[in-house]
């Protein structure tokens, strides 16, 4: 049978690996060194991506700032009746937002006020609204903290509640109701949630007057519709749809993904001049070695064979090896150093973790790139020296 | 002697600048109100129930023949009641927007369409006892100065719209929230049909500890929520969307309809007591179907007779609606998943809205529809 493997010659190819040690052992740790750096680039990118892409689904799709100035300021709730009125809305929320500075961890905390009864603009305030009872009475205010909020309130020896300076200089207590974790901690880290009347109070903005309006339109296909109609009906407005924010987000992370694009092309680069060093010629012993084989009774298919074997079984290993190195760089230790190239605009340091997103396209990218280019590069010269008579080599 | 002197320029100077920035114009009562009407309802506007002090300037009062005094939040509520009170125009009062008194309202001195907001309409309306004070006004927050009939006038005429923009208001946020609100604060076996007006049903809740303290924004969704919906029904939970299998094929171009949920509609049939359903990606489809079952291969139906309902999408909420009742947009520039659509619409005002805005070529009911208008579509 042609096509049945010889295992006389696997059993060879893997003696020859072993044989070279030196050279497989280098040839193996630059391979898996590339494999591993490429495919620990494509599982990040992969990763935030997914992350990005569900914080961005999460977004509402039309949000009215009133600009003043050139410059964000404080809307006012009126303009709620107006757009609720536009054809295909179906709910408008003025929303109370802003930051905090905490000036002993020097990280900011995003503040988010909601209305315990509105329909919430977004699913995880549902469950919360659910779990916990945000009342804001005079002197008992309570709110809800991300992860990483209360990691920070902990070390700053707030236990059970928190004071926020107010613009005029006093305090206010907030008392900590309990601790929420979103589905994406991306968004949620380093946000606190407390009732609208609280967060006025700590921010001073009165009663008539929000952040911002958050619109919901049940048709997608009318965002773009009843965003124009709001912004003839406010001037004085800027109407952000989600389709904006998603290629906002999109360019940060293009703008990040160019400097991955650099390292990619210079680790490639330096694969293809070992490959073209390999190629451009055998060594001596190499031909030598060949040329003893013919020799011996070896047919130039036999030596293919082996030779192919050889290159598989070290081109897969490193391979497999790099992959595996990468999956556990990535989603166990959390890619350290690598990812903050990536992570890098949010206020708190964000401490989240990367989602086990499995792309089996880029893993295949990464392996046609290079187990078959290399195998090709190993072959080829041999086929050259195998095609010659053996006294004609050997001499 | 010199610091008194400057004591009294100093709280002149604050005096002055208080009333500078009164910018802000309030609506609400500055002291006590005055409250014509009577028992523990007598806070609340009869007609809408909102509370009375705090939209206590453009509050109007009017006398039934019978001597019972009705008190309103605006001029707008005071129209509303007309067309169902016996009420004396003569006897109308309204609240004097700076001196806070309650005055003849055929004798004061309207201010119409300031730039002050004005209560439940476009146009506010502020009256005055004095000519000078409606000038004064006039001069910060703009508007005109017309007599008591000519802003009743107006008032009866911006009716339509006003109450286009509250319904909008109310049924997008206010219902579902008092909905809400009720199901987790109040008790939950109230007889609302007790209640003659909206106030005193506000009044129950809040005295009667038919609910849990609430705040007066809360109490007044709650109060709409019952009186206004749950006293006729409730809101229409079945009006969901309309539901098909992954399997479902339209009959007509077979295409599988869960992936086109926005255009999805329905013909429901009723053969041999047995119901069968055929959904479609499109109402173009489903007319096509609906007109002549056979020529789309060898369906069980046979009759027009034997459809239960017909159910398509409304372009706006992406609600199942029914068909019969439903408004039809053709020749927009909206495209369904097979082309030009006939666009369904629940009520008229969003299918004008959309023909205005999509350019549709007409708008017509259900029974309108003939094969050659869909066949038409095609070309």
């Amino acid at each position: 049978m042609k096509n049945k493997i010889n295992v006389y010659l696997i059993e060879y190819a893997i003696n020859a690996v072993l044989r070279q040690k030196y050279k497989s052992f280098f040839i193996v740790s630059v391979f898996m060194l590339l494999t591993f750096l490429l495919t620990s680039v494509f599982f990040i990118t992969n990763s935030i991506k997914h992350e990005l892409e569900s914080t961005v689904d999460a977004l509402p799709q039309i949000i009215v700032q009133k600009i003043k100035a050139g410059r964000h300021y404080d809307i006012d709730v009126s303009s709620v009746d107006g757009i609720l009125e536009i054809a295909g809305v179906s709910d408008a929320v003025a929303r109370v937002w802003g930051y905090y500075y905490f000036e002993n961890a020097g990280v900011n905390f995003s503040l988010v006020g909601i209305e315990q009864y509105e329909k919430q603009y977004k699913n995880s305030f549902e469950s919360i609204v659910e779990k916990f009872d945000l009342t804001h009475n005079e002197d008992d205010s309570f709110m809800v903290a991300g992860e990483g909020v209360y990691q920070t309130m902990q070390q700053n020896y707030y236990k059970e509640y928190f004071n926020f300076i107010k613009p005029d200089g006093t305090l206010k207590k907030v008392n900590l109701a309990g601790v929420f974790d979103s589905d994406t901690n991306l968004e949620s880290n380093d946000m606190i949630v407390l009732s609208k009347e609280t967060l006025r109070e700590i921010f001073d903005i009165p009663e008539s007057k929000a952040t911002d309006i958050v619109v919901r339109v049940e048709n997608p296909q009318e965002i773009q519709t009843v965003a124009s109609k709001i912004k003839l009906m406010y001037p004085d407005t800027r109407i952000v749809t989600n389709q904006d924010l998603k290629v906002s987000y999109q360019n940060i992370f293009d703008y990040k993904s160019g400097i991955f694009l650099a390292l990619f092309i210079v680790s490639l680069f330096t694969f293809f001049i070992i490959i073209y060093d390999k190629s451009s010629g055998l060594s001596n012993e190499e031909k030598r070695e060949i040329g003893i084989l013919k020799a011996v009774g070896w047919t130039v298919d036999d030596v293919l064979k082996e030779k192919f074997y050889e290159s598989f079984i070290i081109s897969f290993f490193a391979y497999t090896l790099g992959v595996g190195l990468a999956l556990a760089y990535v989603y166990l230790f959390q890619a350290p150093l690598l990812r903050d190239v990536f992570v890098g605009y949010s206020q708190l340091k964000t401490r989240f973790e990367l989602p086990f997103v499995f792309d089996f396209q880029t893993l295949f990218l990464v392996f046609l790139l290079s187990v078959p280019i290399y195998i090709a590069a190993t072959i080829i010269p041999s086929w050259k020296v195998a095609t010659l008579e053996a006294d004609e080599v050997i001499r | 002697m010199f610091i008194k002197k400057i004591v009294i320029f100093i709280t002149i100077l604050l005096f002055a600048s208080l009333s500078l920035s009164a910018g802000t114009f309030t609506k609400s009562a500055s002291s006590e109100p005055v409250l014509v009407q009577k028992g523990d309802e007598k806070h609340w506007c009869c007609v809408c129930g909102m509370n009375l002090k705090m939209f206590y300037k453009t509050s109007h009062a009017s006398k039934s023949d019978d001597d019972t005094h009705r008190q309103y939040c605006s001029m707008r509520c005071l129209a509303v009641d007309m067309d169902t009170h016996p009420i004396d125009v003569n006897e109308i009062q309204v609240v004097d927007a700076s001196t806070q008194k309650l005055i003849k309202a055929k004798t004061a001195f309207y201010v119409l369409g300031s730039t002050v907001e004005g209560t439940m309409s476009k146009v506010s309306k502020f009256a005055f006892a004095s000519q000078s004070d409606a000038k004064n006004f006039v001069k910060e927050y703009k508007g005109q100065i017309v007599d008591f009939e000519s802003a009743l006038k107006n008032a009866k005429e911006s009716l339509v719209s006003d109450t286009e923009m509250i319904t909008a208001k109310k049924t997008k946020k206010i219902y579902p929230m008092g909905q809400t609100i009720f199901e987790k604060m109040c008790l939950l076996d109230i007889d609302i049909n007790k209640y003659g007006a909206i106030n005193e049903l506000k009044s129950a809740l809040q005295n009667k500890k038919l609910c849990k303290p609430l705040k007066e924004q809360q109490l007044q969704a709650v109060a709409l929520y019952l009186w206004e919906l749950k006293r006729f029904g409730d809101l229409e939970k079945t009006n969901g969307k309309i539901q098909v299998t992954e399997e479902e094929k339209c009959p007509v171009c077979g295409m599988f309809i869960y992936k086109y949920p926005k255009w999805a509609a329905q013909i429901f049939y009723e053969i041999n007591k047995k119901e069968h359903r055929y959904s479609f990606d499109g109402v173009k489809d489903l007319m096509k179907f609906y007109f002549n079952p056979a020529e789309w291969g060898n369906y069980e139906v046979k009759t027009k007779g034997d459809i239960t309902k017909i159910l398509v999408t409304d372009y706006y909420s992406q609600k199942a609606i029914e068909a019969k009742k439903a408004y039809f947009v053709l020749g927009s520039d909206v495209y369904g998943p097979m082309g030009n659509e006939l666009i369904p619409f629940e009520n008229e005002n969003d299918a004008q809205t959309f023909y205005k805005d999509h350019r549709g070529s007409k708008l017509i009911k259900f029974e309108e529809i003939t094969p050659q208008e869909v066949s038409k579509l095609d070309e």
